[in-house]
């Protein structure tokens, strides 16, 4: 189903980009080359293009996954974006407050620092509902926008700022640098290009063992019981002695705490300092797209990661080679949520006979979604 | 004190209330399509996307045509249009609303500069003339009283019609029989069907209405106060729209004082130069006291009963 969503969502994006002129094959050769480094014909390497689709994912499965623990609770945190920016600025302020200390202490301090400050962005959210019931999807678009205010002022004209007249940061200690999986080395050839223009770190590593805590936590503990008995039904979680409070609280503390490894992740591994470019970033929202396509598992969202990673790696190669404006990503993106969200897979096959379809008379029932700030948002497929 | 004492002086000032009404219409327009929206059952985050939609269209066909009411026009139009998939997507597809409401605001931002690209390439899609910008209309006699005259007799032309639409919604909502229906369609619209009211058209055409209203801001900006279209220019001014519709506790007057609030922020900047906040740090406010009035330390702010579930015919 999935799949479907996604081969409907790159139909309607090669009829757009048909009805506007272009040639959609072309477009996709230049996707397909830039993404996965499959058929470049523009003398790209192929290397470099996998390296940059990787440097990409990583952030998008840490926040994939703070978008899913979330939404087993029946929780919908939006404010992915915000608790990763939060992440950054707190994994930027240590690393350069602190930035003579050793690797040994100083690395673990700038990443623990951007898990605290991510669940502390999350866990607002958290409490407003648990206690007084605001909506966390209010709260969370709220909080993102509070941390991206934040980040323009701490490094255009704040206390983060490189000098004035830039709009980027102090660099963060070498200390706090996560290594590169090749060595940034200018000399070294590494399949016809020096090793230094690869980018591709050793956080990927940790948003794997993220991937790995979030299903270990879900099916093997007793909070993720807890969790998933709160998304099913919070009546029911009550009657059997779950605190649907505190469980609302920890979930959302935990993903912020996801969200904001992943922007720790991003300063420490690309980076090492703020800069203007997330000012207009959009990881957290391309974090909802991978929850959903993943269908809210481990193996499913570092998929959907790879998918997306793709996609932004090549678009940018598309737009250079082939001239089609790389913003045909974000509307290939959008056209799969909508088809993810609406189902249209599910309704076109129930119009064809013959395609497998169940004649049933009424499409799958969407699990219900509840009132605002009563009820949770609706839950995604329960598919382990 | 000379700071504060400075501020002060400046809330005397015409031309600060001037600045402040305008900046709260581009907000109000959006703000009443959500009330609607939300009021007849159907959660909208999506704003801002139609609101950038109504912006490049409108700027595309003014650059085109150099006739600002068609523009204007194929502005609001842009944005129904946008509306009408989400209408479509959340309402006929029973599809999860705050996604749909994502998917269009991510859709807009990447189509407009897709588009951009394709009619302008990579440059500047180019600059409107003065007399192609929805003018000032100013009221002859009126317009010369002291204070008063400037604050609401100098306005943008679309400033006058924002505080008619204002009024408009509220009495349509609360003073008519369609209003009721729409009420009673978001607060439960298993009782309303059973009624004979039609729970579908009404959800269509409050979502429509919302996209329509975040066109016609759309143009208000892009061909008012700004003069051509810059990717991604409505800067949130979606989403604080839809924080003044919760701060107003979705009512058309209640989303238009948190407008007012919002915009007078704006347009003390933008009218001082004594105190030195970051203007990044201003930027914060709307969203942080909307944080404070969803904390509930002024009062609940309660949405409608049935905000944000689909509806099936015959079910419960």
């Amino acid at each position: 189903m999935p799949l479907g969503s996604v081969v409907l969502a790159f139909v309607i994006g090669a009829v757009i980009v048909t009805v506007t002129g272009d040639n959609p094959f072309t477009a996709y050769a230049g996707l397909l080359c830039g993404g996965l480094g499959i058929a470049c014909t523009e003398g790209e390497n192929p290397a470099l293009q996998i390296s940059t689709t990787i440097v990409y994912l990583i952030p998008l499965i840490t926040t994939g996954v703070a978008v899913a623990l979330p939404f087993r609770a029946g929780l919908f945190n939006i404010g992915a974006e915000g608790q990763m920016l939060a992440g950054m600025i707190a994994c930027t302020t240590i690393g350069v407050v602190f930035k003579d200390l050793p690797a040994v202490i100083l690395l673990p301090m700038v990443l623990v620092a951007g898990m605290a400050a991510g669940a502390f962005w999350a866990g607002i959210a958290g409490l407003l509902k648990a206690t007084v019931g605001a909506h966390e999807v209010v709260t969370t678009i709220m909080l993102n926008y509070v941390a991206q205010w934040l980040l323009r002022f701490l490094i255009i004209g704040g206390p983060l700022q490189l000098r004035s007249g830039t709009s980027k940061s102090l660099t963060i200690g070498q200390g706090a640098w996560l290594a590169r999986v090749l060595p940034n080395d200018n000399n070294l050839d590494i399949l016809g290009l020096p090793a230094s223009v690869y980018r591709v770190h050793t956080g990927l590593l940790l948003a794997l063992a993220a991937a790995a805590i979030f299903a270990f936590l879900l099916w093997r503990t007793s909070l993720g019981y807890e969790i998933r008995a709160v998304g099913q039904s919070q009546k029911a979680a009550r009657y059997a002695g779950v605190s649907v409070r505190r469980t609302i609280i920890v979930t959302m503390l935990i993903a912020g705490a996801f969200s904001g490894l992943a922007g720790a992740i991003q300063i420490a591994g690309v980076d090492h300092n703020l800069t203007d470019i997330y000012f207009t970033d959009t990881t957290g929202f391309d974090a909802i797209a991978v929850a959903l396509l993943g269908l809210g598992s481990a193996v499913g969202i570092v998929l959907a990661a790879v998918l997306f990673g793709a996609l932004h790696a090549g678009g940018a190669v598309m737009q250079a080679d082939a001239g089609i404006s790389g913003n045909l990503v974000f509307i290939l993106q959008a056209l799969i949520l909508f088809s993810i969200a609406a189902n249209f897979v599910g309704q076109i096959r129930r119009l064809i006979p013959g395609l497998g379809g169940a004649p049933a008379a009424l499409p799958p029932e969407a699990p219900p979604a509840g009132p605002m700030m009563t009820e949770a948002a609706a839950p995604p497929p329960q598919t382990p | 004190m000379t700071a504060l004492g400075d501020v002060l002086h400046l809330l005397l000032t015409a031309n600060l209330w001037q600045a402040t009404l305008a900046a709260a219409v581009l907000l109000l327009l959006p703000a009443l399509g959500g009330v609607i929206s939300e009021r007849s059952g159907v959660v909208n985050i999506a704003m801002e996307g139609m609101m950038l939609t109504g912006a490049f269209f409108g700027v595309v066909a003014d650059l085109a045509l150099h006739n600002v009411w068609l523009a204007t026009a194929v502005a609001i139009l842009a944005g129904g249009l946008m509306a009408s998939i989400h209408a479509v997507v959340s309402i006929q597809f029973r599809a999860d609303q705050i996604v749909s409401g994502i998917a269009i605001n991510i859709f807009a931002a990447g189509l407009t500069v897709f588009l951009v690209n394709r009619i302008y390439g990579l440059q500047d899609v180019g600059h409107l003339g003065q007399s192609d910008l929805l003018p000032n209309l100013d009221f002859p006699g009126l317009d010369q009283l002291p204070f008063l005259g400037k604050v609401f007799f100098q306005q943008n032309v679309v400033v006058y019609v924002a505080l008619i639409l204002l009024v408009l919604v509220h009495v349509v909502l609360f003073r008519t029989r369609l209003g009721l229906r729409i009420r009673a369609v978001g607060e439960h619209p298993s009782a309303a069907d059973t009624a004979g009211i039609n729970v579908f058209v009404l959800r269509y055409g409050a979502v429509i209405s919302s996209g329509l209203l975040s066109g016609l801001a759309g143009a208000f900006l892009a061909i008012g106060v700004s003069n051509t279209f810059v990717p991604n220019m409505t800067d949130g001014r979606g989403y604080i729209a839809l924080a003044a519709m919760i701060f107003g506790k979705w009512t058309p007057f209640g989303a238009f004082v948190a407008c007012l609030i919002f915009g007078l922020g704006e347009a003390v900047y933008a009218n001082n130069s004594t105190i030195h906040i970051s203007p990044y740090l201003l930027s914060m406010l709307p969203y942080l006291l909307t944080l404070i009035v969803l904390a509930g330390i002024v009062g609940r702010s309660t949405p409608p009963a049935a905000d944000g579930l689909p509806y099936v015919a015959g079910s419960e």
